[in-house]
């Protein structure tokens, strides 16, 4: 890859990590009336079994989302930040309480490999279209020399203005 | 403990002629030998009949309540209604790998069926293919989880059903789903067929347009019935929660939807081969690995009813299927290399390039979410979740993208985009989106995603409805037809293209009803005594009274609400707690009213009868009722575009090769 290639790279990857940034800063919210304490429910996990947070499980009599919910309530009252309310969850249950994976270092690649896969992906797709159209030109000018007569402007204008009729 | 039932014999039968018509199909495409590939159809015949049989044996065991069947004992009992009876059979591990075969196998059938006298270079290895799948599913059926197996003793009764599959949804969402899923192989086979062979030319993607659109629809509709029946059974208010399994049936749709995009590139332009190749083996695997997730356990799930030691067969089978697609995808690389050309950037191809990428790295997202516990497991040690919140983070981005694309896509010309025709396209949908997400912005809209999916679902209605009103103006001036008329036939006559342009319509819908239930959902937690009201968004409700009764099958519980506009009684609702019997479960039955796609959910939480008082959970869910509709008019479209349109026979006439008919053009 030329200097300038890397450079381009670079750029794309900057673009793309702010992208996730500003995605990561906007989060969906809904309407409620205790916005933090559905926040927390929402970021643990049932340990029912359900596949749920701790907001959505509804089991009748629940044996974890019920004692969760209460040791929330519990947390908050102690006047804790999201933060401290969810590393203390963190270190009671471990790891697997929370419903998705915290931003840091192995955990990292569960966020920015899509995103990677999706940038790298875009950065395949760009080059190769540029690849194509320039082949396309390519073989567009051998054609024009190699034809007897070149076509006038006007009569290009009208080829492409059927083909256009035709491919539409 | 024997299992020597007619289903058994039958079973073991199409086991046997399963893998006797793989070898015949080989041999006979090996040696050139006609008879052999013909015996090896034949075989086909049989073994969906034998299929059929053992099928057939089972529902007469469960209809007839044999309860010395274990998988009737288990699955079902003397007190289940008939239909769920009957449903039962895809609602155990053995019954629904039973009715996966039956549905391969009919689905073999037909194809045999239909290619009698066309495409017979390819039919030995499509055949063979199917065939292979086949004897995959026969052998875990005949060897692992034998449906057939009898009880030493016969119980007085069956253990039942699983409570929350005793729902109209359950006899609707799996048929759909595996049509959908066994509907992919049908496009594979030929797919492996024309690498074998070395005709990679239009043929095989001719041959399996309807498939790969008929496994599509039914994966979609299978999708937004399991959705729905989330929503209406389990009663947590919402639809879809990324679970496992879920993501499992997702992907094959993502990656099919993505297929049925890039396959009119090679259609026109004959670009992307390698790409579609892969796109159709790579949808192939994904149903494989979905049905992996679900039964081996590696993930936990909702659907963990469906758990057991299958796992490793399936991971083995998929290793087996990953190899060998790959490695003849390799090996005919350099056959398969089109002299790739774009006119222009700006061009219908270029934004289906883009279409597709979206669409795998969403599937790729959801793929990496649902691994990523055990790759973590595997790398730290660690058990981690990776639940709701991540997939809606990462995938919210990327489906708004899709949204923008499905607008663009269809406008923007095929070879090359002029300015001018971008701005004649665009410029009416274009200024309605933004005018769509200022209003919301106006109205209060806090929500960032909201306001840009609204104005996206605003923008790419608008290019669909100025399709539709072009073409039908210009049927109305050149042919003088009256305008409803001018519409029909305008449809009629262009099935794919305006069938698409209802499939994504209904699309819209289903953004439209994401966006209003995730981002301006209402819910609201209380806890009441008899007489009194509570609030949920603008709604009293009123809790009158508590209504207990029982059945033979199950306990119920319900409660009376009244939903009151100041005096008025506008309608009562009977949220439910229930107590199943067999097993010994307790279950909610939500009470839903909607009105203009909004609907009110009331959830039965608690109910303490000494102080008479309930805890309810209410939810407005604004705009939901759209899912529905956009599943109808989604399947609706998906009809369209596949309805046989009769084509002016253009016969080429050349002399057929090996009995080979040649098929009128653009079939």
């Amino acid at each position: 890859m030329t200097m300038r290639g890397k450079a381009r790279c670079r750029g794309w990857l900057f673009v793309f990590l702010a992208a996730l940034g500003t995605s990561a800063g906007s989060l969906p919210r809904n309407v409620h009336a205790e916005v933090s304490f559905q926040e927390i429910e929402e970021s643990l996990t049932c340990q029912c079994g359900c596949g749920l947070t701790v907001h959505s499980c509804n089991h009748v009599d629940c044996g974890s989302a019920i004692p969760l919910r209460k040791e929330i309530r519990e947390q908050m009252s102690l006047g804790k930040s999201k933060e401290e309310i969810l590393a203390y969850f963190e270190a009671k249950y471990g790891e697997k309480i929370l419903s998705a994976p915290v931003a840091r270092g192995f955990n990292w690649l569960a966020w920015l490999m899509p995103f990677a896969a999706v940038g790298a992906g875009g950065i395949v797709v760009f080059w190769t279209v540029r690849r194509w159209v320039s082949r396309q030109r390519g073989s567009r000018e051998r054609e024009s020399t190699e034809a007897a007569e070149p076509m006038s402007a006007q009569e290009q204008e009208r080829l492409r203005a059927e083909l256009d009729r035709f491919d539409a | 403990m024997s299992w020597s039932d007619s289903g058994a014999v039958a079973l073991a039968a199409a086991w046997l002629l399963a893998i006797y018509s793989v070898a015949a199909s080989l041999w006979g495409a090996w040696a050139r030998r006609e008879d052999f590939v013909r015996s090896g159809q034949n075989a086909v015949l049989a073994v969906w009949a034998f299929t059929l049989v053992a099928a057939a044996d089972l529902v007469r065991a469960l209809v007839g309540r044999d309860f010395n069947l274990e998988y009737v004992a288990q699955y079902s009992s003397s007190t289940l209604p008939l239909h769920y009876t009957v449903a039962a059979l895809w609602g155990g591990q053995a019954g629904s790998l039973l009715f996966w075969l039956l549905i391969l196998t009919s689905m073999s059938a037909v194809v045999v069926l239909q290619n009698r006298e066309q495409n017979r270079a390819l039919m030995p290895y499509v055949t063979a293919t199917l065939m292979v799948v086949a004897v995959f599913f026969a052998s875990l059926l005949v060897f692992v989880t034998p449906p057939f197996q009898r009880l030493a003793f016969t119980p007085g009764d069956g253990r039942d059903l699983n409570p929350l599959l005793q729902n109209y949804w359950m006899t609707i969402h799996p048929p759909s789903l595996y049509l959908g899923y066994v509907g992919c192989s049908v496009p594979f086979a030929f797919a492996i067929a024309a690498l074998i062979t070395g005709r990679l030319d239009d043929v095989w993607i001719r041959s399996t347009r309807r498939w790969a659109l008929f496994s599509w629809f039914f994966l979609s509709l299978g999708n937004l019935f399991g959705a729905l029946w989330a929503y209406r059974v389990l009663g947590w208010g919402g639809y879809w929660a990324w679970d496992p399994v879920e993501n499992a049936a997702f992907m094959p749709w993502l990656t099919s939807t993505a297929y049925l995009h890039s396959v009119m590139i090679q259609e026109k332009k004959n670009m992307l081969k390698v790409w579609n190749m892969a796109l159709v083996i790579l949808t192939f695997l994904l149903t494989i690995f979905g049905t992996f997730l679900t039964r081996s356990g590696v993930i936990s799930s909702v659907h963990s009813f469906t758990q057991s030691g299958l796992g490793p067969f399936f991971m083995g089978f998929l290793a087996v299927a990953a190899a060998i697609s790959v490695a003849l995808l390799i090996w005919r690389l350099p056959a398969l290399r089109s002299e790739n050309e774009i006119d222009s950037m700006l061009s219908r191809e270029a934004a289906f390039l883009v279409n597709n990428l979206v669409l795998v790295g969403i599937a790729f997202a959801v793929f990496w979410g649902t691994i990523f516990p055990v790759i973590s497991e595997a790398v730290r040690g660690v058990k981690i979740t990776v639940g709701p919140p991540f997939f809606n983070r990462v995938n919210t981005p990327l489906g708004l993208i899709l949204l923008f694309l499905m607008g663009v896509g269809p406008l923007i010309a095929w070879r090359r985009a002029s300015w001018v025709s971008l701005r004649r396209n665009f410029f009416w949908p274009g200024l309605l989106g933004v005018l769509t997400g200022a209003a919301a912005i106006a109205l209060g809209t806090g929500n960032y995603y909201a306001v840009v999916s609204l104005s996206l679902c605003s923008f790419v209605l608008a290019t669909i409805a100025q399709e539709f009103w072009r073409g039908t103006r210009a049927r109305q001036a050149m042919l003088h037809e009256p305008w409803a008329t001018a519409f029909v036939r305008l449809v009629a006559k262009n099935r794919r293209r305006y069938g698409g342009y209802i499939v994504h319509l209904g699309v819209v819908l289903i953004f439209l009803a994401i966006t209003g239930s995730s981002a301006f959902r209402v819910e609201q937690q209380v806890t009441v005594k008899q007489g009194e009201t509570f609030q949920v968004g603008s709604r009293t409700l009123r809790f009158e009274k508590v209504e207990a009764w029982e059945t033979q099958h199950s306990a119920h519980l319900a409660a009376h609400l009244t939903l009151i506009d100041g005096e008025r009684t506008v309608d009562v609702l009977k949220p439910e707690k229930r107590f199943y019997k067999k097993p010994e479960q307790p279950a909610t039955e939500v009470a839903i009213r909607s009105s203009w796609g909004t609907d009110l959910y009331v959830v039965f939480g608690s109910y303490d009868q000494a102080s008479q008082t309930a805890t309810f959970l209410a939810y407005i869910n604004p705009l939901i009722g759209l899912l529905e509709w956009g599943g109808l008019v989604l399947a609706i479209g998906a009809i369209v575009a596949a309805w046989p349109q009769r084509v002016p026979a253009i016969r080429t006439v050349a002399a057929p090769e090996s009995g080979q008919r040649v098929v009128p053009a653009g079939k």
